[in-house]
């Protein structure tokens, strides 16, 4: 019985050579089943990509302070290399010298010029730059804050949970477009007040989700076990609950990308006064918002009223898709 | 239950004596701006009464005072449901709310109507040919919906139909667009006139909570539709058609009634780009204006008052969604 059980043990040991692991799929492969599966969602990758190569440019040497949109990360950005012009250039007739004021689109300016005789296909790249730094400051701050209030709130429950979800529903109650105009007006132009601001409203739902999953994570057996080895609350909440809340983390930002461009171009477009004024789809859609082509002004107002749609589009598609392969359980819409 | 209700109103309370508070401080960050150019309007050049006229102001304005007495008297004035007036017209800012509720109020529920019409028949047979043709069309159709802000819809909309069929709707104040005794004046109101104006920015805000609404009973539908008691009436023999409306529908309606009820919840505040861009007198383009002339007590009036609705809408969406749902228990 012993012998046999011992050659049975040692014929599995010795597995036959011709027996290897499953390989692991290589990167091009999983991105090919990702565009296979999700049309779609490939579809809205494509889009973000495209938005994110607009914004890339030369890096500068200087590094300062961390100011919006052309120091995004403390680097200073030079002209977007798919920009054919700089933003402020102004063109002029050959003949008269008169600025080119909303020219047709030509081989020299491919979505015509604008008011002030300056290259509308430019200016659209440098916008790109704008709205997706207000989108990722935005989106770092209300993910960060929201995602500390949720799991706090979460985690202690109680009294402390109750306060802090009630403060969370007063300021879901405010009308969070008036508050954000508001808040823009009383300050002087400035896009990181623009960028708190967003992401400011952004935390009450960021936290909401965020409580909602800690709230069946902390009964988990694995939150258990730490409790019982004796860790801290907060060596808890940060090693055992916020990796596994990190999939749901990642699709709010996804999806909030989307939501927080939508609201900067809305906030341009109602109040294009009391916004900073450097290239913004919002504004420059507002500006000739009286035209379409084939009024010259018409293929400025495509152009600012495309980016938006194309960007807005992108990011829903791509943070739908990117949910549903991460987390099918978070559909909400 | 009742004590479910009770607890959910005082909390409520709670919640907007938050939100009268938070609107008060953020109102208070600078009102020095807000004084130095009003008194800049009397034209006034000598120093001493440049500080002279800015004093005035203040005083007319109620921001003299330090901060604690301002905000007594503030919270003084909430109890007794006096939102003070409007700085500019110097309107009773509650009163005039009760006039301008009425446009925003109709133009939401009109886009609700118009998002609930287009969004469960196209939900529907989404859900009941999943992954058909006519799927993959709808579904599109509705991402491509949300893709498009309203705004840049809007703009669109509003100059191809003037330009090729050379029709605008027709402008207005709110005095011709609510005519009936609680909200304005005594003048009948001219219903065509009124739908006339409506029509465009409802629709196109309509389809806009349409996909958001189509989507989710879309995915309402699916679920429901694997679920035992579906498979039974099919057992049954019953028609397509019973088993699809009666026993499905009606089940994958009740979540998304719940989102309906907070878009009802968000109604006035909600269209503010539309009734900009259609110049509907309703909330969201006073309030506009009125930000736009730092005019505080309309600004804390509509904050206050938009909150309110929205709080209480959300308890009454939780109440009916256990009547709707008896499985459900609130404790």
């Amino acid at each position: 019985m012993q012998a046999e059980d011992q050659q049975a043990q040692s014929a599995v040991l010795a597995a036959p050579a011709e027996w290897t692991l499953p390989k692991r799929p290589n990167v091009a492969s999983n991105i090919w089943k990702f565009i296979r599966r999700k049309p779609l969602g490939a579809f809205g990758v494509l889009l973000v990509l495209v938005m994110l190569a607009m914004t890339l440019g030369t890096p500068k040497a200087e590094f300062g302070a961390p100011a919006l949109p052309s120091r995004p990360l403390g680097f200073e950005l030079g002209k977007p290399w798919l920009a054919r012009y700089n933003a402020e250039t102004i063109f002029r007739e050959a003949e008269t010298g008169r600025i080119a004021q909303y020219f047709n689109p030509s081989a020299d300016h491919w979505l015509g010029t604008d008011r002030g005789g300056r290259d509308t296909y430019s200016r659209m790249v440098f916008a790109a730059r704008r709205s997706l730094f207000i989108g990722i400051w935005a989106l770092a701050f209300a993910t960060i804050v929201g995602t500390t209030v949720g799991v706090l709130s979460a985690y202690f429950r109680g009294w402390f949970d109750t306060m802090t979800q009630r403060l969370m529903d007063s300021l879901q109650a405010f009308p969070a477009l008036l508050i954000l105009i508001l808040l823009i007006s009383l300050f002087n132009p400035d896009l990181t007040i623009l960028a708190l601001g967003l992401g400011f409203v952004g935390v009450t739902s960021v936290q909401r989700i965020v409580r909602g999953v800690v709230l069946s994570t902390r009964e988990q057996p694995y939150v258990e076990a730490a409790r019982v080895l004796g860790a801290t609350d907060i060596r808890t909440m940060v090693f055992h609950i916020l990796p596994n809340i990190m999939a749901p983390i990642i699709i709010i930002v996804s999806i909030g990308l989307g939501a927080v461009i939508l609201a900067e171009a809305a906030i341009s477009f109602i109040a294009p006064q009391r916004v900073p004024q450097d290239p913004s789809w919002g504004i420059m859609l507002s500006v000739t918002r009286q035209f379409l082509p084939p009024d010259p002004e018409g293929y400025h107002t495509l152009a600012a009223g495309g980016a938006i749609v194309f960007a807005v589009l992108g990011f829903n598609l791509a943070g739908d898709a990117l949910r549903d392969v991460l987390d099918p359980r978070l559909r909400v819409g | 239950m009742q004590q479910y209700i009770l607890r959910r109103v005082l909390l409520n309370l709670l919640v907007i004596f938050f939100v009268a508070t938070l609107v008060f401080l953020l109102l208070r960050i600078d009102t020095d701006f807000v004084v130095t150019q009003r008194a800049q309007q009397t034209q006034i050049t000598s120093p001493e009464a440049t500080e002279q006229a800015r004093d005035l102001v203040r005083n007319d304005l109620g921001l003299s005072g330090s901060i604690f007495e301002q905000y007594k008297t503030y919270l003084w004035n909430l109890a007794h449901l006096d939102l003070g007036e409007s700085f500019q017209a110097k309107d009773d800012v509650l009163s005039e709310i009760g006039r301008r509720i009425g446009p925003s109020l109709e133009l939401g529920l009109l886009q609700i109507m118009i998002a609930l019409l287009v969004a469960v028949p196209i939900g529907v047979i989404s859900a009941i040919r999943q992954d058909s043709a006519i799927d993959y069309i709808l579904r599109f159709v509705s991402i491509a919906l949300l893709g498009i802000p309203v705004f840049v819809l809007a703009v669109i909309v509003l100059l191809l139909s003037s330009r090729e069929l050379g029709y605008t709707p027709p402008l207005t104040t709110y005095r011709d667009l609510v005519g009936f005794p609680p909200f304005g004046t005594d003048k009948p109101v001219d219903v065509w006139t009124n739908l006339q104006i409506m029509a465009m920015p409802a629709i196109i805000g309509g389809l806009g909570t349409g996909a958001i609404i189509m989507r989710f009973l879309r995915s309402q539908m699916l679920e429901v539709m694997r679920q035992d008691y579906v498979r039974t009436a099919w057992a049954k023999g019953l028609r397509e058609r019973v088993v699809i409306l009666r026993h499905s529908l009606k089940n994958a309606m009740i979540p998304v009634l719940t989102v309906v009820g907070l878009l009802l919840g968000t109604l006035v505040s909600a269209n503010v780009i539309l009734e900009t861009i259609f110049v509907i007198p309703g909330i969201g383009l006073w309030v506009v204006n009125a930000i736009g002339q730092f005019d505080y007590p309309v600004i804390q009036g509509v904050v206050l008052v938009v909150a309110t609705i929205l709080v209480f809408t959300n308890l009454i969406v939780d109440i009916t969604y256990a009547w709707l749902d008896p499985r459900i228990r609130y404790g």
